[in-house]
Order: structure tokens, then sequence, then C-alpha cells
């Protein structure tokens, strides 16, 4: 249907009006039609390539959410059941590929809801969106702005949450009073070192140095370290680094020497860390995303269905390969279902307006959406996010944090390091 | 068949090329012709032995700076796209004057060392090169009627023809180039430079002419594909690309006019079409360099050496049908 439509010019409207009339056609009395049928969604992420670690561990994780809601009976609309598949396009972290992956999933593969990593890729896939009026999610809600309104960041407030793991430090180890950061000067690296700089300002811990930004391009960590730790910090911060950078960033702080505390938004294969360092060297090690197997997450607040029986598969089928986003695509399909059951619909307009009312089911506890001063607009869902830290070798939740408390105590400070570095959804270019 | 029918049957299979293409298909389309550009003008500056690693970056300077004229000045696109090609072309001259007094793998290192500053430094000012993000929302080309055809440019067709008809006229003006006594003094300058020199010929001044060119149409290139995508960032422009183009030129064969530009869509459409079809789509970085070293053991000389084969043979079965004529 979406290809007839297209072949007569796409509009934003032809396409909502096609999908206004399947979901109207789903409330007729007695058309149980959708036996049988299935629902696509776009999985539209790094695949391959550097950033591959936040995309590919993602669409694995929604492998299995898709056979654990299809063999319970699938996504329930107005017309009955639909199973769900997910069709994947690698756009290798480059706006141009992800223009063509929307392309593809939207008028070639019928999608009703394209997942993303976001950052550098979203502008190019913006006009895409704007034309179609297709429901799209992102990891970044950097992303966001006051013209992204099909755009919604409902898994994670990156690089926000970051302020929380801060916050926790100050509190259980005051003693820790310096820092230094490193990270990537890239789309990711800098709304994180504004991040990163706010909560330490707010936990009155001194920054010993600017933030050392390195080329994503950079393969020799020994200098960028060497530099770090030459302050003798109490702990080096090492932003939202990608796998590839964390891992020989924090080898080469152990083989420097570095004695001190390693604070980081992820620790993706933090196994292969401890194997390339030492288990006593990353003990305390604090980071911002759990393995599902943690007993904190079986409390009444977490949302995720069977976070642990979902770790123990993922691993089944992929050992070693939990990261940071395996549970986080999951989490957004587990908020799209509820949205569309409820809309009776997997029409985007009916499911992103479903999606919006009320508290939101956060993987984390129920949030709220939010984002009007740092974004532009309501699209990014914000409640509490755990703080983890390496204990005997193994990554164990601390505590659970709410963002918009510390937002509340220091937003302004998040606005003066966002707007020094050019961050603010108003000064991007 | 006279030369002036295949061009024409030529024309009418490019013409009709997107409409027998799937809408991501018809996308690739638009990138691939694109970069044809990049690659055929990469190979104008080959023609003086030197090979550079800046190429890429330069298209980048076209993009960046067709992109700041039409965002803060509002220059018409068409016009900003030829004045980004004009100041990719000045900046080329510019880095001249360091870079020509290298040659060979110096030269390369150089290259690569210049394009890398030229990165950093729309890194480094936010203002007006948008930093690490890059520039974003950049004017699309205007929606245009000829009458009998309307050009919606957030089409891929729609881009793909307006994009094949500069690239046409490019290479056309890049063929000229070559086979005009300009071209023939930059093979000169490659193979022997210093018979050139002895005979007259400003070795430098040439080499710096063809990197300008070069450069000058991988800006337009660079142009084109800004205003297509709507946005750019300096990652977009990294070695990462340049290894592309330069395996392009190599897989494809730079001897020929058409080598790079064969080798550009024959792996073009494997890596994006073929691989990504037959459901490969992880492994394509894994069968894409397999399929390049195969290339190159059993290749050498470039694909174009099987298109050079093959007309021989042709040319050669067609001399004895004709000698009784004669």
């Amino acid at each position: 249907m979406i290809s007839k439509i297209v072949k007569s010019g796409l509009t934003r409207r032809t396409f909502l009006k096609s999908t206004a009339v399947t979901a109207m056609s789903a409330g007729l009395p007695g058309a149980s039609l959708a036996a049988g049928k299935t629902i696509k969604i776009g999985f539209l992420a790094p695949l391959t390539g550097a950033v591959a670690a936040w995309g590919k561990p993602g669409l694995d994780g929604c492998q299995i959410w898709a056979e654990r809601v299809n063999a319970a009976g699938g996504i329930k609309l107005g017309d009955g059941s639909y199973s769900v598949e997910f069709v994947s396009y690698d756009n290798e972290y480059d706006p141009a590929k992800a223009r063509t992956g929307a392309t593809k999933l939207i008028r070639e593969d019928g999608v009703s809801f394209i997942m993303m990593l976001g950052g550098d890729t979203w502008p190019g896939v913006q006009p895409v969106a704007d034309k179609t009026g297709m429901l799209f999610s992102t990891l970044l809600p950097s992303d966001l702005s006051p013209d992204t309104s099909t755009l919604i960041a409902p898994a994670e407030v990156h690089p926000i949450y970051n302020v929380t793991g801060v916050e926790w430090l100050a509190e259980n180890k005051p003693e820790l009073k310096t820092a230094v950061m490193c990270a990537q000067d890239d789309a990711l690296g800098l709304p994180s070192v504004a991040t990163y700089l706010a909560a330490f300002e707010a936990a009155g811990i001194e920054m010993l140095d600017e933030p050392l930004l390195f080329d994503p391009a950079t393969t020799d960590f020994a200098p960028v370290v060497t530099r770090l730790i030459s302050k003798n910090p109490d702990i080096v911060c090492l932003d939202t680094c990608y796998s590839d950078y964390v891992h020989p960033i924090a080898e080469q702080l152990f083989q420097q020497g570095f004695k001190g505390q390693i604070i980081s938004c992820t620790a993706d294969f933090y196994d292969q860390m401890i194997a390339k360092t030492s288990e006593e060297f990353m003990e305390g090690f604090v980071f911002q995303f759990p393995d599902f197997d943690d007993p904190a997450l079986n409390g009444d607040n977490i949302n995720f269905t069977d976070p642990n029986g979902f770790y123990a598969e993922f691993n089944t089928r992929h050992p070693g390969q939990w990261g940071a986003v395996s549970w986080e695509y999951a989490s957004i399909m587990d908020l799209w279902k509820a949205a569309a059951e409820k809309a009776g619909s997997a029409s985007p307009d009916a499911v992103a307006a479903a999606m919006k009312e009320g508290k939101g089911k956060h993987a984390f506890g129920d949030a709220d959406w939010w984002g009007t001063e740092l974004f532009g607009i309501d699209n990014a869902l914000v409640g509490d996010w755990p703080v983890v830290a390496i204990e005997k070798g193994k990554a164990r939740i601390k505590d659970f944090r709410s963002i918009p408390d510390w937002y509340a105590r220091h937003g302004d400070l998040l606005v003066k390091h966002m707007k020094a570095y050019d961050q603010m959804w108003d000064q991007r270019s | 068949m006279p030369k002036f029918l295949i061009w024409v049957a030529v024309l009418a299979a490019l013409i009709a090329l997107p409409h027998g293409l799937s809408f991501s298909q018809q996308e690739i389309l638009v990138f691939l012709t694109i970069n044809v550009l990049l690659v055929a003008s990469y190979r104008l500056l080959t023609l003086t032995g030197e090979w550079s690693l800046a190429h890429v970056v330069i298209m980048g300077v076209g993009a960046y700076s067709s992109a700041l004229l039409t965002k803060k000045l509002g220059v018409y696109v068409p016009v900003s796209m030829l004045l980004g090609g004009v100041v990719a072309a000045l900046i080329a001259v510019l880095l001249s004057f360091p870079l020509f007094r290298m040659k060979g793998f110096y030269f390369l290192i150089g290259s690569f060392a210049a394009g890398e500053i030229i990165r950093l430094l729309w890194k480094r000012f936010r203002d007006p090169f948008g930093g690490a993000k890059g520039i974003k929302g950049i004017d699309p080309m205007p929606d245009f009627s000829i009458g009998f055809y309307q050009f919606d440019f957030f089409e891929p067709t729609s881009y793909y023809y307006f994009a094949g008809v500069i690239v046409a006229f490019c290479l056309w003006i890049l063929w000229r180039i070559e086979k005009s006594p300009v071209g023939l003094t930059f093979h000169a300058v490659h193979w022997q430079d210093k018979l050139a020199q002895a005979s007259g010929v400003n070795v430098r001044a040439y080499r710096t002419l063809a990197f300008a060119i070069a450069s000058g149409f991988a800006g337009i290139s660079g142009a084109l594909l800004a205003h297509y995508v709507g946005t750019i960032n300096p990652n977009a422009f990294d070695i990462d690309l340049m290894v592309f183009v330069l395996t392009w030129a190599i897989v494809g064969g730079t001897a020929t006019f058409y080598g790079p530009i064969l080798g550009c869509v024959v792996l073009t459409v494997l890596n994006e079409i073929v691989l990504r079809e037959l459901g490969l789509e992880q492994m394509r970085p894994l069968v894409y360099g397999a399929i390049m070293i195969l290339s190159i053991l059993f290749l050498p000389n470039g694909l174009e050496s099987i298109v050079q084969k093959l007309t021989k043979r042709r040319a050669a079965k067609s001399a004895p049908e004709r000698s009784p004529a004669e």
C-alpha cells in the first residue's frame, strides 16, 4: 500500500491518511483479519563500524523481545493480535546511509515505527521523518528540538542521567575532591562533557584541567592518559566514550599505575576490561548501565518485563555481548506496544498520542515526558536511573537516583555548561 | 552501431534506470552519482603521479562552503554549489604551496596532515562550522518544473536527474581536460618529469593545476551531497571515506578515464545492494575486504583490464571480417 502511495508522490498527508484508514478499518465489527498478520518495526542503527556496540546488541535484544511477545500472543490491536517482526538497516553511523535506510524501512518494508541510536545520523533522517510523519525513537535526546515532533527519546536521557553517578560518588566517597575528564570530540561526547562538568560542580568536585577532547580517529591512548593523570586527580571521568575507547583508556590507566576512582557513562563488555587489567583495578568502577540479572531490578518499581530472564536468554544466545543498549531498544518496544494496544492501532500518530498520555512506564520506573528547557520539546521520558559499580568483577546497582530531582536543584548549572559547549537546542546549527 | 547511437542508448538507459529500482536503491543511485564525480576528479590528480589523502576533506570544503553560503548569506543553491567548487579549488591552491614541496610518499602523508588540519578546524570553530555536530538543516535544492517534469528534490529520482546532469557535464570537462595538451602535460609530469622540466614545462605549476581542478570538482560533489542529505559533519569526510575512494580507484584501475568510475559503481553496488540483499549486512566489511584483496591479487590492472581485454578481442574478431571488403 505504501509503495502505491509513494508512486504518486509521498507527502506527510497521504502517508498519514493511509495509516488512518488502516486504523479505522481496525475498528470495524467482526473484522478479525489480523490472524497471521505482522507489524514490522524498523531498526535503523549502526550494526558495523566503531559505533556498532550501540546498535548490534540492541537488535539482538529486540529479537528476544519479539519472540517473547509473539509467544505471548503478539500485539493486540483493534482488529486482533499481530505478531511483530524487526527489519534492520545498518546505517554505519552515517547520515546519508541513515536516510537511505529510513526510506527503505518506510517506503519498501512498511514499518510502523523506527528505532534509532540517533546522534550524527538523525539530521539525515529528519527530512524523511518530516515528510512521512513516521514515529522515530532515539537514544540521544540531544537530537530533540521543537522541529522534531515525531521523534521521541523514551529509553534514556543521555547524557543527563550521568549526573546520578557523580551525585552518588560525592555522597558515598566524599574523600574524592578532584577530577579530570576525556571524551571524543563529537556529538555524543560534547553534551556529556557539559553534563559531567555540571555534575562535578554541583557535587563540589574540582576539575583540575579542561576536558581533554580527542579526535574520534584516535587509536593510541597512552598520551591521552599520561596527560590526564599528570595532575594526580582523585577521579578520572571517561565521559560517554565508545567502548572502543573506554577499553584502551582503562588499559592505559592500569598500565600507567592509576589507583584512583574511574567513572564512565558506559562500561560495555567490562569483563574484557577486567581481563585486560585486573579485578582489583576495576573494583568500584562507576557507570550507568546495569546487567539485567541484578536483584535490584526485581523491585515493584521496575517496568521491564522479567529482566533476569531477558538477561539470561541474551547471554545464552550472545555470550559476552551484553552492553548498554542490549535492553534499551527492547524497553522502547515495551512502551510502543503498550501505546499501540491502548490506541488500538499501529498508526504513528495514534501511538505517539497514546504514549504521551500521562506518566510513561519507563524501564526503571514510572517517568514523565520532559525536556522543554533543554531540548525545546517534552519528548524525553525522564525518571529514575541506576548507578552501577563493579564489585568483585560483577556490575551491581548501588542506587536508583531521580534525574528530575537533581535537575530541580542544579538545572541552572547544566544549562550553563550546555550553553558553554553550544549544546542547547537553540544553539545547534 | 554508430557511436552516436550508443551514446543515445546509454543516455536512455540512465534516464530509465531509477524507474527500475526500489526507493532505497534510488537513494543509493544518488550517492553513487555523486561519488562518480568524486572518484573521477581524483583520477585527474593521479594523472600527475600524486596520490592525495585530502581529496575527501576537499570534497568537504565544497560541502561546508556551499552549505554556509546558503545558510548564512542566502545564496541560491545552484550558485552556492558552484561557489563551493570554486572555494575547494582555491583552498587546494593554498595547500599546494607547502604540499608540492613534497613528492610521492611524502606528498601522500603531507596531504593527509593537511586534510586533518582542515577537519580539526571544522571541529574547533563551532561558529560557523558547527563543531563536531557539523551543520544541519542545509537548504535543499529548490523544487521547480520544466513543464513535462516536476522536480521534487526530496525524491531521489529528481535529485538523480539533477545531479546526473551536473556530474555528466563535469565528467565531460574532465575528459576534455585529459585529452587536451594540458592533460597530456599532466601525463608527462607523471612519467617523464625531468624530461618535461627540461622541455620548459613548469612541473610544479601543472601539479598545482591538476590539484586545483580535481579539488574544484570534488568540491562540487561535496556540495551536491550536502544539499541532498541536509547535514554535514567533520566525520563524514574522514579517512574512512578516503579509503573507499582509494579502493574504487585501485580496484577499478586508473589507466583509463572509466576505470575508477567502474570501480566505484561495481563496489558500491556490491557493498550497498548485493551484500545487503543477500542478508550479509553485518558481514559486509569482511566480504568487501575479501573481494578487494582477491580483485587486487587476480586483477592487478583493475576492472578496466577486463573491459580492455573484451574490447580488444572484439576488435580482433571484427578485423578479419572487414579485411575482405577492404
